[in-house]
């Protein structure tokens, strides 16, 4: 069985385990209001994380997503306070703040070949700001509540039946892009750029485009989760979504894709979300401090990444020990043959 | 060259069945010229092999008719189509030239189809999404067409460094290349995988496919090919027939006929001081097997063979980087067990193979690079004293004449030579008993080579013995006192004394000579 299947099959095993003590140890996890929740708080933090995880392919990083989020639900709040245009038309525009951003960021890493970290780093610094400037002001210049009435737009936050809209739209983003990775040429030339740049190259990939289009849906993301953290909240703040991203990078991790590039799939990042919804949602349960939250997480990432390396090194000696015995035979027959 | 000069040899070159057609190709890198007028024809269905010394200009052909390079004159004619001075790798590429790397160029974590029909993915008929089971069934169609081993579905990750490479060499067939040179393809390969790559280069040649060849095992050069060809400090030195090829012709071809000029210079001596290090059957797995020497006092013992033999393996394990499976090392009479940090306090000095990559710390200074491996010495009170350490980088550049003399300078902004000096400098200031020196004078200009020899000369005279491990046969002869021969992991020939040739040496590393050792 290949690694990355055995490791998905563990981690849906201890996702179920984790599972199953909540429920019987806290009588209100089962319920349909907390599942739902649960769901809703996975998808808002996934939908984040399947940009990232194309970006994570090409061996990239994206440090600017949570500002991304923060802007764009400025940008929103502003059409909302000084425009009269539809929510119809603004929300489809403000997604276009990721993308404008992604094409941004991709520039400066194509362009000047500075390193991702960096540029995604001053975009994140340059972003906070901006959207703390443009956030809608009072009279006397602080920054005042906008509260959304819009009811397109907080039709966003809302539910079809029991289940949170937010969570219908990371389910439908998770299967496209799964698919458009697997199933389309670009798709595998993110795949190629992020394995082998120089051999991607001599293939015949333009693999600047490949970078430019991974940071550009990055962005898209991340606007399109800010408009349903703002939908929900019924409002819309400049630190919106400034420092998550440690939950979405978690949830990338845990679900098996490297920062060494080429190798991971939307799937593997859906199970990561979602475990780590779990433990979030499991602290809270059980009653525990919230702040232990952020420990619990570091934690995991340390553990889940330990263990990742230990076995690839288990896994390589393995294989170099079969290759030693296929090399050994092999002497052995011209040895015999001579 | 005239349009209809260029026309006629362009139809001259179509109706010979001439695949490819270098006309003196001459090439210089900012002053030494690298190939000088060089001729070189392949036909279709042709296994023919380019041998020479490093340096000879094997790779820099490879790299001009794969367009890695410029050449700076020189015509090349490639199925009829005069190929211009500005060629490129893509273009090459596009022309159905095909190289098989050394370090292989295919897509991790993709599987064989999806590498073989990178960028050229079938598509549905209606959508643009790929076809994965037409595109598996087309990559397997091809993998059996020419009777490999391999699964279209088979992960790049699990597949072996032999399977990989006719994965690459599917590659070039599927891009419908009609050249491929494959640059010692069998380096890595064990002897099944070799014999198997051979038949399958037969069949390249039995499909009209030419086959350029480079390898430095005489052996498979004499299997295989139907031509040679032979190069030699840049020039084209010989076209071998088939007929006319013979391991030793071709070795003394690549060597050329100035033996005699050369040979006085090459007498072993004898060294009867006290054993410095004394070396019993140390083996390390995959490496090396039942190594043994003595080293003497003011001995310099060059360690020869082809790249790969294990000559580097064996001084790093016995500097104390890599570990030893078995075997035992008496150093100075006393039983002695290699690590690195022993190793320096002991009196051991170690100049690396690739100089940037593992001798120097290009960003900073002189002084720095000196003063990390002395750091016993430039201490005071338990911290780095700036002052004592400016000393001993004045006193390693006096000693080697380093330039410029200004210790301040970041080693990286330094010339190749005087980097070395650095590498060997820090050493120079120590007590040092013991020298190892890999490829000392890879990559630097005669005069800095002059002067490192010098230095080997005078720390013999003084007593200190060297392990000089070199590709560079005239280095090698000229300033080793006794050279032992390493052919695949061991010992298989040691000249002890009398006059040592460049060939004798070169016939040993390649299995030609029956060794004295086991």
């Amino acid at each position: 069985m290949p690694i990355a299947t055995l490791r998905r099959l563990i981690l849906i095993g201890l996702f179920l385990v984790i599972g199953a003590v909540l429920a019987i140890v806290s009588p209100t996890f089962l319920k349909l209001d907390n599942l739902m929740t649960l769901l809703q708080e996975a998808s808002q933090t996934g939908i984040v994380a399947i940009g990232f995880t194309l970006v994570l392919i090409t061996a990239g990083i994206d440090m600017s997503i949570g500002a991304v989020i923060a802007v764009t639900a400025m940008v929103c709040v502003n059409f909302l306070s000084y425009t009269h245009i539809p929510a119809w038309i603004f929300i489809p525009l403000s997604l276009g703040t990721g993308c404008l951003v992604g094409l941004f960021n991709g520039y400066f890493i194509t362009r000047f070949k500075l390193p991702e970290f960096i540029v995604t780093l001053a975009s994140r610094g340059i972003l906070a700001g901006v959207a703390l400037l443009i956030a809608v002001k009072d009279a006397d210049g602080f920054i005042s509540n906008v509260y959304i009435q819009d009811p397109v737009y907080l039709g966003f936050g809302g539910t079809v039946g029991p289940v949170y809209i937010v969570t219908i739209a990371f389910v439908v983003l998770a299967f496209i892009t799964q698919f458009f990775l697997k199933r389309t040429r670009v798709g595998t030339n993110i795949y190629a750029t992020g394995a082998n740049p120089t051999a991607a190259r001599l293939s015949g990939i333009n693999t600047k485009h490949s970078i430019y289009f991974v940071y550009m849906f990055s962005g898209f993301c991340a606007s399109l989760a800010a408009i349903f953290l703002s939908a929900r909240m019924m409002t819309a703040m400049p630190e919106f979504g400034i420092g998550s991203e440690m939950d979405v990078i978690a949830a990338v991790v845990i679900g098996g894709t490297p920062f060494t590039g080429g190798v991971g799939d939307i799937w593997g990042t859906v199970i990561g979300t979602l475990f780590l919804a779990l433990i979030k949602n499991g602290i809270l349960k059980l009653g525990i401090s919230p702040y232990i939250q952020p420990i619990a997480i570091g934690g995991i990432i340390v553990v889940v990444v330990v263990i990742d390396v230990w076995y690839k090194a288990f896994a390589e000696k393995l294989a170099k020990k079969a290759g030693n015995r296929r090399k050994r035979s092999d002497e052995a027959e011209v040895a015999v043959a001579s | 060259m005239s349009v209809e000069l260029m026309q006629s040899a362009v139809e001259g070159t179509v109706a010979s069945g001439r695949l490819l057609e270098c006309r003196n190709i001459t090439k210089s890198y900012n002053g030494p010229i690298v190939l000088d007028n060089v001729d070189f024809s392949m036909k279709r269905g042709e296994i023919h092999s380019l041998v020479g010394e490093n340096g000879a200009g094997k790779s820099t052909l490879i790299k001009i008719v794969t367009g890695v390079t410029n050449r700076n004159s020189g015509d090349m004619i490639f199925e009829g189509k005069a190929i211009g001075i500005e060629h490129s790798k893509v273009a090459s590429q596009e022309l159905g030239i095909a190289v098989i790397y050394q370090e292989l160029s295919l897509i991790h974590g993709m599987t064989v189809a999806q590498n073989l029909f990178l960028t050229k993915e079938p598509r549905m008929s209606a959508l643009p999404f790929i076809d994965i089971r037409k595109m598996n069934s087309l990559a397997q169609e091809l993998i059996e067409r020419y009777g490999f081993r391999l699964r279209a579905t088979d992960i790049i990750d699990d597949l072996s460094i032999g399977q990989r490479q006719t994965v690459e060499i599917l590659k070039a067939l599927n891009s419908k290349a009609s050249l491929i040179i494959m640059d010692e393809p069998t380096s890595s390969l064990t002897s099944t995988e070799s014999a198997q790559l051979f038949s399958i280069i037969r069949r390249l040649k039995d499909e009209g496919i030419g086959v350029l060849y480079i390898s430095h095992r005489m052996e498979e050069v004499y299997d295989l090919s139907d031509r040679v060809t032979v190069l030699r400090d840049g020039h084209k030195v010989a076209v071998l027939e088939k007929e006319q090829i013979h391991p030793a012709e071709i070795i003394r071809l690549m060597i050329g006929r100035n033996l005699d000029e050369r040979d006085t210079l090459h007498e072993m001596r004898r060294n009867d001081r006290e054993v410095v290090l004394d070396v019993r059957n140390i083996s390390a797995e995959d490496k090396f097997t039942d190594i043994s020497f003595q080293l003497h006092a003011g001995e310099i013992l060059g360690i020869g063979g082809l790249v790969g033999s294990g000559r580097t393996e064996v001084v790093r394990a016995l500097y104390g980087i890599d570990p030893l499976n078995s075997g035992s090392v008496v150093y100075l009479g006393k039983p002695w067990k290699p690590h690195v940090s022993g190793s320096i306090r002991s009196g051991f000095g170690f100049v690396p193979e690739e100089r940037r990559l593992q001798g120097i710390m290009g960003a900073i200074s002189i002084t720095g690079n000196i003063g990390i491996t002395n750091l016993d010495v430039v201490r005071k009170y338990g911290f780095v004293s700036d002052k004592k350490e400016l000393e001993l980088a004045r006193k390693a550049i006096g000693l080697l004449n380093i330039k410029p003399d200004d210790p301040v300078v970041p080693v990286g902004n330094l010339s190749g030579g005087n980097q070395q000096k650095v590498v060997v400098g820090k050493w120079l200031i120590r007590d040092l008993k013991l020298l190892i020196v890999d490829e000392p004078t890879v990559g630097i200009d005669i005069g800095a080579k002059e002067e490192m020899y010098q230095t080997f000369e005078r720390l013999s005279a003084a007593g200190v013995s060297i392990l000089l491990v070199s590709s560079d046969l005239p280095e090698l002869i000229g300033i080793s006192h006794r050279i032992l021969v390493l052919r695949k992991g061991r010992i298989i020939k040691e000249f002890a004394e009398g006059k040592v040739t460049e060939e004798d040496v070169l016939r040993a590393s390649s299995g030609l000579i029956e060794g004295d050792g086991k």
